[in-house]
């Protein structure tokens, strides 16, 4: 089993675009927090976004989410949406391009985060649920979250972000599935959200397009936009709108959530495959249908990593046998160089 | 390879049965929830069909755990060389002797056979005396018992068992052997044609018959009275000399009839009698009742069958079916229109002797502690009277059996030609072998099924390791 996993880090997922890829979610600078199961058993949603972020932070000298601030932290490229009163026109006179200062922001910034709450994030099922199919993709049993599925690992990392980011004093919301809680600071409200975060279950569909619309339209100012999902809905839906909200002025950062036998197919036998959102039923011998499987999915990645790159989004895959603190640790520290 | 019962290859249909389970039953692919189907080629579906395929070995020793079953119960046995060597190396003999021989001491063969025969009766039971269950019995102590004795008085009856006593020997070469001195009709062309053509057939010619032989040939009834009958047998002469009797004998047949009738009845009785017909023992006596209901003898007819119940003596019974195959009888009653009026002579103790032209009985007959009673419903001038009374006489007398008597023996050119040797066994029932191969098949069987169980559990551990193995990783 560990052999197996070894072999994904040289895989076709290695060197994924901005802190994303395997590769660096998987550095060993750091040791990880607690290990992933652990976390996923630790019922109390605040304590293990504690824990992560605790660990975390140290070291994190300075904020990592950037801001409209008076205080100047960096250029970058010119995105259409971009208030133009902040393009440095001296810098467009000398080298004939656009640039838009960045300025740290400590405490006005609002971040958004997106989860994907659809019923495909509940994978892996708990092989002793694999009866109840059905009811993960209808109500989502709570007990299916004890195994570290998708969605578990997305909540973890939603509710450390959250912390994170509340922690600073900027202000964070959360949009999933029929819950929308706006951007707010204090600490009631971040608990308010993770309690939201807890209660949620993954059911049905999910759709990206929509979410993240609302989730931007929502942002009265210029934010952060979190979104959390395996982007399987939807694909051209969804970078519309993320293509939209970054005209906005929002910032996009993308993290791709999926599982090693999502990606590896390590199965042999003949599987009776269900779609945990649609409940359509294929028959197939795994085995055989495993080269293929890799292909296509590593030409989903790909795609999705090319697209972000080229919309400027920063992009995160991470695996969920990733320690969710190491992984969100890589992701901090690419964005502080 | 032959089979000792063929019939049991019928167990083969069998064979249908696992084949129709693995055609019929489905391998149901577990299900396994995933979250998108969108990367998963549908084409990959035939890899499910392949998989019952894979299923053949297993199917293949099913089958064949079968048919190796169904052929042991159908008793497979090997016809090696050696093993019909040492079938046709033995021989399995059965002897008819004739009783007469073995009751005269000087008729006693000097041949080694019959010393060895003589040696094997004194420890054995007959198993001829008591038919088929006998010889059956004798099978079953095959195969040490390759000889076997049929003491027969009709010759034609030993050789009737002796038959059914070969055809449950063990494999070998069969034989039959009869030992007598074969008087004439002693053995007929007909018993010979009754052997099977694969046993061999030898006669052994035992003592000699004396060249002339005086016997008493019964009595018999003429219209001087009775007579005793002396038959002399002189090589292929035959004389005859009859002599008055000197005690006085009645006429064995009441007649029962009206008194208008009486002197039809004498008349009747009369004829019978000119015709000479035999003198039945005086303890065998019967009557005769010549059945008329208009007339005024009703009440000495009633009176007459007052006794009248079902035949329990052996004579009688004989007497009755003598009567029954008399065909003079039934021709003469076939020419009355009609038979009895009243049904009691159709019910028991009656029993019908002969029918009347419409099929109802017209001449019946019942028991009685003394004599036998016979009713005939024809008038008492009919011709039938008469018939019917020479038919009872004939048929309570005894006829005297001269074939004992006989002096002139059977040629040898005959015997000769009704000889013939044994030919190499034939097919072996399953019931005569000694041992057959079934065995083998069974231990086929039984390796079979646990060469199928072997696999079926190496194949659920499998399953069971890949199980795990996902358990662990989905978990």
């Amino acid at each position: 089993m560990k052999t197996k996993r070894a072999d994904t880090e040289g895989g076709p997922y290695a060197g994924s675009a901005g802190t994303g890829g395997v590769d660096a979610v998987r550095t060993r600078r750091g040791g990880p927090v607690c290990p992933p199961e652990t976390l996923a058993q630790i019922a109390d949603l605040e304590l293990v976004a504690r824990i992560i972020v605790e660990g975390l932070v140290s070291g994190l000298h300075r904020s990592p989410f950037h801001g409209y601030s008076a205080e100047f932290s960096q250029y970058r490229h010119y995105r259409p949406g971009d208030d133009l009163k902040y393009v440095d026109w001296k810098l467009v006179a000398r080298t004939d391009r656009l640039y838009t200062k960045q300025f740290r922001e400590t405490t006005n910034m609002a971040a958004a985060l997106v989860l994907d709450a659809s019923a495909s994030m509940a994978f892996p099922v708990a092989r002793r649920r694999v009866a109840e199919a059905d009811l993960v993709r209808s109500a989502g049993p709570k007990a299916a979250d004890r195994v570290l599925s998708k969605f578990r690992y997305a909540v973890i990392a939603a509710a450390a972000l959250a912390h994170l980011i509340s922690g600073q004093g900027d202000a964070i919301g959360l949009l999933a599935g029929e819950r929308f809680l706006p951007p707010r600071t204090g600490r009631q409200h971040l608990r308010r959200l993770l309690a939201t975060l807890g209660a949620l279950e993954p059911h049905d569909a999910w759709h990206g397009g929509e979410m993240v619309r609302r989730a931007a339209e929502h942002m009265s100012r210029r934010g952060l936009l979190l979104v959390l999902s395996d982007f399987y809905d939807a694909e051209d839906r969804t970078l519309a709108e993320l293509r939209r909200a970054a005209r906005m002025g929002h910032e996009v950062v993308l993290f791709q959530i999926l599982s090693l036998d999502e990606l590896e197919l390590p199965y042999r036998r003949d599987l009776e495959f269900t779609d945990l959102e649609t409940g359509r039923r294929l028959a197939i011998n795994a085995g055989l249908a495993r080269r293929e499987y890799k292909d296509a999915i590593a030409a989903f990645l790909e795609r999705w990593r090319n697209r972000a790159a080229a919309e400027g989004f920063q992009y995160s895959l991470i695996v969920t046998d990733t320690p969710p603190d190491r992984a969100l640790r890589n992701f901090l520290l690419s964005r502080t160089r | 390879m032959i089979w000792l019962n063929p019939a049991t290859l019928v167990a083969l249909l069998a064979l249908a049965a696992p084949i129709l389970i693995h055609i019929l039953v489905q391998r149901r692919a577990e299900r396994f929830p995933f979250p998108t189907l969108r990367f998963l080629q549908p084409a990959r579906l035939a890899a499910i069909r392949r998989h019952v395929l894979e299923d053949v070995v297993l199917l293949a020793v099913r089958a064949a755990a079968l048919a190796a079953a169904a052929a042991a119960v159908a008793g497979p046995l090997l016809v090696t060389p050696a093993r019909r060597r040492a079938w046709e190396g033995r021989i399995v003999r059965a002897t008819v002797i004739d009783d007469a021989l073995r009751n005269v001491a000087q008729f006693l063969p000097p041949r080694r056979e019959a010393s060895a025969f003589a040696e094997a009766s004194a420890d054995r039971r007959r198993p001829g005396e008591d038919g088929q269950g006998g010889a059956l019995g004798a099978a079953a102590s095959a195969p040490a018992a390759l000889h076997q004795e049929f003491p027969a008085s009709p010759l034609s009856d030993g050789i009737r068992r002796a038959i059914a006593w070969l055809e449950t020997a063990p494999p070998a070469r069969r034989e039959l052997v009869v030992m007598s001195s074969f008087p004439l009709n002693s053995i007929t062309a007909a018993d010979v044609a009754g052997v099977p053509a694969d046993i061999g057939l030898r006669f052994e010619r035992s003592g000699t018959l004396p060249s002339t032989r005086t016997v008493q040939a019964g009595r018999v009834w003429t219209s001087a009275g009775v007579v005793t009958r002396q038959v002399t047998l002189d090589g292929s002469r035959t004389s005859v000399r009859e002599e008055a009797t000197a005690e006085p004998l009645s006429w064995p047949i009441d007649v029962v009839s009206s008194p208008e009738y009486g002197s039809i009845a004498d008349a009747a009785a009369s004829a019978v009698r000119s015709q000479r017909v035999w003198a039945p023992p005086p303890d065998r006596r019967a009557r005769l009742v010549l059945w008329e209901p208009a007339s005024k003898a009703v009440v000495a007819h009633a009176n007459a069958i007052a006794d009248a119940s079902a035949i329990d003596r052996p004579w009688m019974a004989d007497a009755v079916a003598g009567m029954t195959r008399d065909a003079d009888l039934r021709t003469a009653a076939g020419r009355i229109a009609g038979g009895f009026d009243e049904t009691r002579f159709a019910r028991a103790p009656w029993q019908v002797v002969a029918a009347a032209a419409d099929g109802r009985p017209l001449v019946v007959a019942a028991g009685s502690p003394t004599r036998l009673i016979v009713v005939c419903g024809a008038q008492a001038s009919d011709v039938v009277t008469p018939v019917v009374m020479r038919a009872i006489a004939n048929a309570i007398a005894q006829v005297p059996d001269l074939q004992s008597a006989e002096v002139v023996s059977i040629s040898d050119a005959l015997l000769q030609g009704w000889s013939r040797s044994a030919t190499p066994p034939r097919v072996p029932r399953v019931g005569a072998v000694e041992s057959d191969d079934r065995r083998w098949f069974w231990l086929a069987a039984l390796c079979l099924l646990a060469l199928e169980m072997w696999i079926r559990r190496s194949r659920v551990s499998l399953s069971d390791r890949e199980g795990r193995e996902e358990s662990v990783r989905v978990a």
